[in-house]
């Protein structure tokens, strides 16, 4: 692998990329308003409302995989299939909103 | 940012880079010329709308009197001045009834000034306006009084000219500017520390001082908002069209963000929720029953000016007498009399007077709001005119009651009192006393057939409605009845002196009709709601309500008002159609909204880019993206930009109000800035790691990636509806958009490519790049999904 010096480094900053939109949602939905009216029991609601984290986490284990094994193929394979679940998801999002 | 720009280009040229220097010139030379010829357009087109909201004048000239526009005043012509008049030229006072002037404009000294005809001494001269009391000077406002003059010098050789002062005050700052030059003092503060920091880093990893220099320099002028005035200005000069278009005149760009903020709508009753063509119904004898004999009276105790054609001017209810009598062929009646005095009219006392004489008797005729003429009435002239009966504590409450019946069915009355009165030098408001009562005059003045619609149209869009007016509580009760207003409250101007600020505040929240309020107390109702936190627009057009439209986060008054009226406003109304106020309210909705998708698409997008080049400069052994290559990405992203004040904007966006508010920008810039950075780092993975890309091509590919996100974002930003594709873009935006996107990548191909250092990108490159930008479009709108939810609209 050519700049194989650089791999660390790379895989420092595109963590840091993705794990601080993540830490501003936690500090945004610590601060939300309403937050007193939450409903304490709704955990799947939790976990539906952070959907968007698991998106990223995914894709920065699909990025750091495919390109540490340089496979470009795998790459868009990997892409293709996350977006047709973020299609899918901002669609039934969509729809619950304009409901 | 263009001294950052030039210091950049002269350091390029001085220390070996030619092509580099030659490229970022021609960069800041088209930069300039983009920018010069959007705001002059933006400039004259509002230059063009402005001159559409004229100032009339009243002259006479051979003799004859005529209102005039006036800039058709020459030097000698006789000028003849009322209360809310702004004075269209110098003028030498002849003649004067206790004229007070207001000559701030000129002096910066708020206290109005007594102004007469005497002369000022001989030898003496004046050498400031107040001192030359006998003058009247352009600009100025008429505050009290009545006066005439010859005018001796117009345009600019007036003391106004000379000083070559703007026309209007210095408005006080509005929300949205502050937010603005907020927000950029942000960035500009962002950009130093961050441009030092990066500049560090790079000299200390060991990149050539000048390159590190150089690349600092670019990303700080990545991030600087440089496109901020000018998408401000074609934004708002773009819904200063359309709201022109909607026969809306826009006088102060600023106002149109503040009529998108409003959510508290106070109005003036007459002529703005009314249709404002007053017509006398009736003349109503002393008791509302007898014969009678008042219209002679009213018709001398009268401002209206009748010019020669027949036309009537002037105050509209002393016109609707004239027209009353012209019509039924009664103005001979008034012939026995002829005016020998005035005491002008004014908002303390709510009533004016003449001094006329009939026969070798001289009287004085009083004339206003029945409460106020009642109170100075010792008499009653039951019997027609001849005979005075006492005005007993019982009869006056009949009167009283049965004007209030006449109220409560929409009429507006005014008393007429008179009585004999000796002879002398002046006259004064003290000599309106022990009056006879002569009768009534009856004034209809129905509410317009569109403003129900139009109030219940800013309910909708979270606007609240308040009504202030001069009129009394009953009337102002009949029109909310009749337009749909629901009343919360009621209070009169008495109500409101004794109460402490604290509880006048309180008031001013939960009050709907403001009755018998004066102008001062509309003012204090304007301030008081403001401190409320409410952003308040005021719609008026009499010269009461000048201060109140001044105050107003947005002053509106239509083309017929007085001229201090217009003056004050922020925006005009042509037409007097209501509609157009919740339309104008909407247009100000969509120029905020899209303004603000141009911060966020600099926040989110962009300088997430610049962040990255940063973090990558620091561990990579070449620049990231060379500095004219960073130059030329954010002169194209500026141009993708032009056309986002023509897009379109979510009819749900205009729902409701809407604030500038920095901590929604920063918590957007925090969430969304990181996420185009994933993509900038994802592509250096792929270059280094898959392609094993030399320093050009990693360059390039950066370039292409960088430009594809940062432009094709604004799809995403620009709505909050999900998925993004259901919010149709502008026209405009989607082509220039799609027309830059389509330039930066055939760009690497072309020799001017080749000059800025760009090599062709592999076939493979573009297929990565598509699914990767697919992605990130996919992954900001799912984003959007939870910061929407958390952080609301």
């Amino acid at each position: 692998m050519l700049y194989a010096d650089l791999f660390g480094w790379w895989i420092a900053t595109i963590t840091w990329s993705i794990a601080f939109p993540i830490a501003v949602s936690l500090y945004l939905y610590r601060r939300r308003p309403g937050k007193q009216h939450a409903n304490p029991e709704r955990k799947l609601g939790l976990l539906r409302d952070f959907t968007f984290v698991w998106f990223l986490a995914g894709l920065l284990v699909l990025y750091i995989v495919t390109v540490s094994q340089g496979s470009a193929l795998l790459f868009a394979v990997g892409n293709i299939v996350v977006e047709a679940l973020l299609l899918l998801y901002v669609s039934r999002s969509g729809k619950e909103a304009a409901a | 940012m263009f001294l950052i720009l030039f210091v950049v280009a002269v350091a390029s040229g001085v220390l070996g880079q030619p092509q580099q220097a030659a490229v970022i010139l021609g960069i800041m030379g088209f930069s300039v010329v983009l920018g010069f010829y959007n705001e002059f357009r933006a400039e004259r087109a509002v230059e063009e709308l402005q001159r559409r909201v004229s100032i009339k004048a009243i002259v006479m000239r051979d003799g004859k009197t005529a209102e005039v526009d006036s800039s058709s005043i020459v030097p000698g012509d006789l000028l003849q001045v009322y209360i809310g008049d702004i004075v269209a030229a110098d003028t030498r006072i002849v003649d004067s009834k206790e004229l007070e002037v207001n000559e701030s404009l000129l002096t910066g000294e708020s206290f109005a000034l007594e102004k007469n005809a005497e002369s000022l001494g001989e030898g003496r001269s004046a050498s400031t306006p107040a001192e030359a009391s006998n003058m009247l000077f352009m600009g100025t406002v008429v505050v009290r009084g009545t006066g005439r003059g010859i005018v001796v010098s117009t345009g600019r050789s007036t003391a106004f000219g000379s000083i070559s002062k703007s026309l209007s005050r210095a408005h006080p700052e509005t929300e949205f500017q502050r937010g603005t030059r907020r927000y950029g003092n942000l960035l500009l503060y962002l950009t130093f520390f961050l441009a030092i920091g990066i500049f560090g880093f790079n000299a200390l990893v060991g990149h050539s001082l000048l390159n590190s220099l150089l690349f600092a320099l670019a990303v700080a002028i990545g991030i600087v908002p440089e496109m901020m005035p000018g998408i401000v200005t074609i934004s708002l000069s773009s819904g200063a069209h359309k709201m022109a278009e909607r026969q809306v005149l826009v006088k102060r760009l600023a106002s149109i963000e503040n009529l998108g903020n409003v959510d508290v709508l106070c109005t003036d009753k007459t002529g703005t929720l009314t249709e404002g063509k007053i017509a006398m119904e009736g003349v109503l004898g002393p008791d509302l029953k007898s014969e009678p004999t008042v219209l002679p009276m009213a018709l001398v105790c009268n401002v209206a000016v009748v010019g020669g054609d027949g036309r009537v001017t002037g105050n509209q209810m002393d016109a609707a007498v004239w027209e009353y009598a012209i019509k039924r062929d009664l103005v001979k009646s008034a012939s026995a009399f002829s005016k020998v005095d005035e005491v002008p009219f004014d908002y303390e006392r709510r009533m004016m007077s003449v001094i006329a004489r009939r026969g070798g008797e001289l009287f004085i005729i009083t004339k206003g709001a029945p409460e106020s003429v009642l109170k100075r009435c010792g008499g009653i002239a039951l019997d027609g005119g001849g005979q005075r009966t006492a005005m007993t504590g019982e009869l006056a409450k009949d009167i009283e009651s049965d004007v209030t019946s006449y109220s409560r069915e929409g009429l507006r009355v005014l008393a007429v009192a008179c009585r004999s009165i000796e002879g002398k030098g002046a006259y004064s408001p003290d000599d309106e006393s022990d009056l006879t009562l002569v009768g009534f005059l009856s004034f209809t003045d129905p509410p317009k057939k569109d403003a129900a619609q139009a109030i219940s149209k800013l309910k909708l869009l979270g606007v609240d409605t308040k009504i202030l007016t001069g009129d009394n509580e009953v009337v102002a009760r009949k029109t909310c009845d009749d337009i749909a207003v629901e009343v919360k409250r009621v209070v009169t101007g008495d109500d409101l002196v004794p109460m402490n600020w604290a509880d006048f505040k309180a008031v001013a929240e939960e009050t709907t009709i403001f009755a018998r309020v004066t102008p001062d107390q509309k003012l204090e109702v304007i301030k008081a709601l403001k401190e409320n936190g409410h952003v308040v627009a005021y719609m008026g057009d009499g010269v009461n309500d000048a201060p109140a439209l001044y105050e107003a986060d947005a002053g509106i008054s239509v083309d017929s008002a007085v001229d201090v009226s217009k003056e004050a406003a922020d925006i005009i109304l042509l037409k007097k159609d209501l509609g157009v106020l919740a339309a104008g309210i909407e247009e100000g909705r969509r120029t905020f909204g899209n303004t603000m998708k141009y911060v966020n698409m600099g926040t989110s997008s962009n300088f997430g880019n610049m962040f990255s080049a940063a973090a990558a400069s620091v561990f990579l052994p070449f620049l990231p993206m060379l500095p004219m290559q960073i130059l030329f990405m954010n002169l194209l992203y500026n141009v993708a930009n032009l056309t986002l004040p023509t897009d379109n904007v979510d009819p749900e966006y205009t729902k409701w109000p809407r604030k500038w508010d920095i901590g929604f920008i920063r918590n957007f810039t925090l969430f969304f800035g990181p996420f185009s950075s994933v993509y900038d780092f994802l592509t250096f993975g792929i270059m280094l790691f898959i392609f094993g890309a030399p320093a050009p091509l990693f360059q390039t590919a950066w370039f292409v990636e960088s430009f594809w996100t940062e432009v094709l974002i604004i799809f995403v930003i620009r709505t909050w509806r999900v998925p993004f594709f259901t919010s149709r873009p502008g026209k405009w935006l989607t082509v220039l958009t799609l027309g830059c996107v389509a330039f930066g990548t055939v760009l690497p191909f072309t020799q001017l490519g080749a000059l800025m250092g760009f090599v062709p990108l592999p076939p493979q490159f573009w297929v990565l790049l598509i699914l990767m930008t697919i992605t990130y479009l996919l992954l900001v709108d799912a984003g959007k999904v939870f910061f929407y939810r958390v952080c609301g609209y």
